[in-house]
Protein backbone atom coordinates (compact mmCIF):
# COMPACT_ATOMS: atom_id res chain seq x y z
CA UNK A 1 0.00 0.00 0.00
CA UNK A 2 1.57 3.31 -1.07
CA UNK A 3 1.31 6.67 0.69
CA UNK A 4 -1.64 7.83 -1.44
CA UNK A 5 -3.60 4.64 -0.66
CA UNK A 6 -2.79 4.92 3.05
CA UNK A 7 -3.98 8.51 3.08
CA UNK A 8 -7.18 7.64 1.19
CA UNK A 9 -7.90 4.73 3.55
CA UNK A 10 -7.40 7.04 6.52
CA UNK A 11 -9.89 9.56 5.08
CA UNK A 12 -12.48 6.87 4.34
CA UNK A 13 -12.17 5.35 7.81
CA UNK A 14 -12.49 8.80 9.40
CA UNK A 15 -15.68 9.38 7.40
CA UNK A 16 -17.11 6.06 8.61
CA UNK A 17 -16.32 6.96 12.22
CA UNK A 18 -19.03 9.61 12.28
CA UNK A 19 -21.58 6.81 11.88
CA UNK A 20 -20.25 4.65 14.70
CA UNK A 21 -22.53 4.43 17.73
CA UNK A 22 -20.06 4.86 20.57
CA UNK A 23 -22.73 4.21 23.19
CA UNK A 24 -22.75 0.57 22.03
CA UNK A 25 -18.97 0.42 22.30
CA UNK A 26 -18.99 1.90 25.81
CA UNK A 27 -21.70 -0.56 26.85
CA UNK A 28 -19.64 -3.49 25.52
CA UNK A 29 -16.45 -2.27 27.16
CA UNK A 30 -18.21 -2.50 30.52
CA UNK A 31 -18.84 -6.23 29.94
CA UNK A 32 -16.39 -9.11 30.42
CA UNK A 33 -15.10 -10.80 27.27
CA UNK A 34 -17.34 -13.79 27.95
CA UNK A 35 -20.38 -11.53 28.35
CA UNK A 36 -19.53 -9.88 25.01
CA UNK A 37 -19.61 -13.30 23.31
CA UNK A 38 -22.84 -14.27 25.08
CA UNK A 39 -24.42 -11.04 23.87
CA UNK A 40 -23.18 -11.62 20.30
CA UNK A 41 -24.63 -15.14 20.28
CA UNK A 42 -27.95 -13.89 21.64
CA UNK A 43 -28.04 -11.26 18.88
CA UNK A 44 -27.25 -13.91 16.28
CA UNK A 45 -30.12 -16.07 17.61
CA UNK A 46 -32.43 -13.05 17.38
CA UNK A 47 -31.27 -12.30 13.80
CA UNK A 48 -31.85 -15.95 12.86
CA UNK A 49 -35.36 -15.82 14.33
CA UNK A 50 -36.09 -12.62 12.39
CA UNK A 51 -34.92 -14.25 9.15
CA UNK A 52 -37.13 -17.27 9.84
CA UNK A 53 -40.15 -15.08 10.57
CA UNK A 54 -39.49 -13.03 7.43
CA UNK A 55 -39.34 -16.16 5.29
CA UNK A 56 -42.57 -17.43 6.85
CA UNK A 57 -44.33 -14.11 6.25
CA UNK A 58 -43.24 -13.98 2.61
CA UNK A 59 -44.38 -17.57 2.02
CA UNK A 60 -47.79 -17.02 3.58
CA UNK A 61 -48.27 -13.88 1.44
CA UNK A 62 -47.50 -15.66 -1.84
CA UNK B 1 -25.80 -19.97 14.16
CA UNK B 2 -22.18 -20.40 15.18
CA UNK B 3 -21.69 -21.72 18.69
CA UNK B 4 -18.51 -19.85 19.68
CA UNK B 5 -18.51 -21.42 23.10
CA UNK B 6 -18.62 -25.02 21.81
CA UNK B 7 -16.09 -24.37 19.04
CA UNK B 8 -13.57 -22.73 21.36
CA UNK B 9 -14.13 -25.53 23.88
CA UNK B 10 -13.44 -28.31 21.38
CA UNK B 11 -10.34 -26.57 20.01
CA UNK B 12 -9.00 -25.98 23.51
CA UNK B 13 -9.86 -29.48 24.70
CA UNK B 14 -7.78 -30.92 21.85
CA UNK B 15 -4.97 -28.45 22.65
CA UNK B 16 -5.00 -26.96 19.16
CA UNK B 17 -2.55 -24.06 18.80
CA UNK B 18 -4.62 -21.21 17.35
CA UNK B 19 -5.33 -17.50 17.59
CA UNK B 20 -8.81 -16.00 17.31
CA UNK B 21 -8.86 -13.32 14.59
CA UNK B 22 -11.47 -11.43 12.53
CA UNK B 23 -14.96 -10.61 13.75
CA UNK B 24 -14.79 -12.86 16.81
CA UNK B 25 -11.59 -11.12 17.92
CA UNK B 26 -13.38 -7.81 17.37
CA UNK B 27 -16.22 -8.99 19.64
CA UNK B 28 -13.66 -9.88 22.30
CA UNK B 29 -12.43 -6.29 22.13
CA UNK B 30 -15.93 -4.81 22.40
CA UNK B 31 -17.25 -4.65 18.84
CA UNK B 32 -21.03 -4.41 18.49
CA UNK B 33 -20.99 -5.86 14.98
CA UNK B 34 -22.52 -9.26 14.32
CA UNK B 35 -20.27 -11.96 12.95
CA UNK B 36 -21.40 -15.26 11.53
CA UNK B 37 -18.21 -17.27 11.83
CA UNK B 38 -15.23 -18.06 14.00
CA UNK B 39 -11.98 -17.18 12.23
CA UNK B 40 -8.74 -18.59 13.57
CA UNK B 41 -5.11 -18.63 12.50
CA UNK B 42 -3.77 -22.07 13.22
CA UNK B 43 -0.22 -23.31 13.68
CA UNK B 44 0.92 -25.39 10.72
CA UNK B 45 3.04 -28.13 12.29
CA UNK B 46 2.06 -31.72 11.52
CA UNK B 47 1.28 -32.35 15.20
CA UNK B 48 -1.07 -29.37 15.36
CA UNK B 49 -2.79 -30.32 12.11
CA UNK B 50 -3.51 -33.71 13.69
CA UNK B 51 -5.04 -32.00 16.74
CA UNK B 52 -7.14 -29.75 14.52
CA UNK B 53 -8.38 -32.71 12.53
CA UNK B 54 -9.32 -34.54 15.75
CA UNK B 55 -10.98 -31.47 17.24
CA UNK B 56 -13.43 -30.98 14.38
CA UNK B 57 -13.76 -34.58 13.15
CA UNK B 58 -17.01 -35.18 15.03
CA UNK B 59 -18.56 -31.98 13.73
CA UNK B 60 -18.89 -32.85 10.04
CA UNK B 61 -16.49 -30.23 8.64
CA UNK B 62 -17.13 -29.45 4.96
CA UNK B 63 -16.21 -26.65 2.58
CA UNK B 64 -18.68 -23.79 2.95
CA UNK B 65 -20.64 -22.86 -0.16
CA UNK B 66 -19.56 -25.98 -2.02
CA UNK B 67 -22.25 -28.43 -3.19
CA UNK B 68 -22.60 -31.46 -0.94
CA UNK B 69 -21.24 -34.76 -2.14
CA UNK B 70 -17.96 -33.56 -3.61
CA UNK B 71 -14.88 -35.46 -2.46
CA UNK B 72 -13.51 -33.70 0.60
CA UNK B 73 -11.40 -35.60 3.04
CA UNK B 74 -11.02 -34.01 6.48
CA UNK B 75 -7.43 -35.03 7.16
CA UNK B 76 -3.97 -33.77 7.96
CA UNK B 77 -3.01 -34.37 4.31
CA UNK B 78 -5.80 -32.06 3.13
CA UNK B 79 -4.84 -29.34 5.61
CA UNK B 80 -1.15 -29.63 4.73
CA UNK B 81 -1.95 -29.27 1.03
CA UNK B 82 -3.76 -25.96 1.51
CA UNK B 83 -3.58 -22.88 3.67
CA UNK B 84 -7.02 -21.33 4.23
CA UNK B 85 -10.14 -23.46 4.72
CA UNK B 86 -13.60 -21.91 4.86
CA UNK B 87 -15.71 -24.53 6.60
CA UNK B 88 -19.20 -25.25 7.77
CA UNK B 89 -19.50 -27.61 10.75
CA UNK B 90 -22.31 -28.83 12.98
CA UNK B 91 -21.17 -26.18 15.50
CA UNK B 92 -21.29 -23.39 12.94
CA UNK B 93 -19.03 -21.68 10.43
CA UNK B 94 -15.27 -21.78 10.96
CA UNK B 95 -12.53 -20.19 8.89
CA UNK B 96 -9.14 -21.83 9.33
CA UNK B 97 -6.47 -19.41 8.15
CA UNK B 98 -2.80 -20.18 7.68
CA UNK B 99 -1.96 -16.48 7.72
CA UNK B 100 -3.59 -13.07 7.57
CA UNK B 101 -2.64 -9.84 5.77
CA UNK B 102 -0.54 -7.50 7.86
CA UNK B 103 0.16 -10.17 10.44
CA UNK B 104 1.51 -13.34 8.88
CA UNK B 105 1.13 -16.78 10.39
CA UNK B 106 0.67 -18.18 13.88
CA UNK B 107 4.33 -17.78 14.87
CA UNK B 108 4.39 -14.15 13.71
CA UNK B 109 1.18 -13.28 15.54
CA UNK B 110 1.62 -15.13 18.84
CA UNK B 111 4.11 -12.74 20.51
CA UNK B 112 1.68 -9.81 20.19
CA UNK B 113 -1.50 -11.77 20.89
CA UNK B 114 -3.44 -11.56 24.13
CA UNK B 115 -4.74 -14.45 26.21
CA UNK B 116 -8.49 -14.71 26.71
CA UNK B 117 -10.00 -16.57 29.65
CA UNK B 118 -13.36 -17.46 28.24
CA UNK B 119 -15.95 -20.21 28.73
CA UNK B 120 -13.65 -21.69 31.39
CA UNK B 121 -10.83 -22.07 28.84
CA UNK B 122 -7.82 -20.07 27.80
CA UNK B 123 -7.12 -19.17 24.20
CA UNK B 124 -5.12 -16.62 22.27
CA UNK B 125 -6.68 -13.71 20.44
CA UNK B 126 -5.28 -10.88 18.33
CA UNK B 127 -4.59 -7.73 20.30
CA UNK B 128 -6.61 -4.67 19.29
CA UNK B 129 -3.49 -3.18 17.65
CA UNK B 130 -2.91 -6.38 15.63
CA UNK B 131 -6.55 -6.49 14.60
CA UNK B 132 -6.44 -2.88 13.38
CA UNK B 133 -3.17 -3.53 11.55
CA UNK B 134 -4.56 -6.59 9.76
CA UNK B 135 -7.75 -4.79 8.72
CA UNK B 136 -5.69 -1.89 7.41
CA UNK B 137 -3.41 -4.23 5.48
CA UNK B 138 -6.36 -6.09 3.95
CA UNK B 139 -7.73 -2.75 2.74
CA UNK B 140 -11.02 -4.28 1.64
CA UNK B 141 -13.99 -1.94 1.28
CA UNK B 142 -16.11 -4.31 3.39
CA UNK B 143 -13.68 -3.76 6.28
CA UNK B 144 -13.79 0.05 6.28
CA UNK B 145 -16.69 0.32 8.71
CA UNK B 146 -15.23 -2.43 10.93
CA UNK B 147 -11.93 -0.59 10.94
CA UNK B 148 -13.66 2.65 11.93
CA UNK B 149 -15.31 0.82 14.82
CA UNK B 150 -12.04 -0.79 15.97
CA UNK B 151 -10.28 2.57 15.94
CA UNK B 152 -13.20 4.04 17.88
CA UNK B 153 -12.84 1.23 20.45
CA UNK B 154 -9.15 2.10 20.73
CA UNK B 155 -10.03 5.77 21.26
CA UNK B 156 -12.55 4.77 23.92
CA UNK B 157 -9.76 2.98 25.79
CA UNK B 158 -10.65 -0.53 24.65
CA UNK B 159 -8.53 -3.42 25.84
Amino acid sequence: MDEWQRSSLHDVVQAYKSGIDRTLIRENLRLTVEERFQKAMALARFAEELRRAGREARQSKS
Amino acid sequence: MTDFSALLATLSRHEVAFIVVGGAAAIAHGSARLTQDLEIVYERSAANLDKLVSALADNQPYLRGVPRGLPFSWSRVTLAAGLNFILVTSLGDVDLLGEIPGGGGYGDLLPGAIELHIFERRCHCLSLAQLIRSKRAAGRPKDFEALAELESIDEEGGD
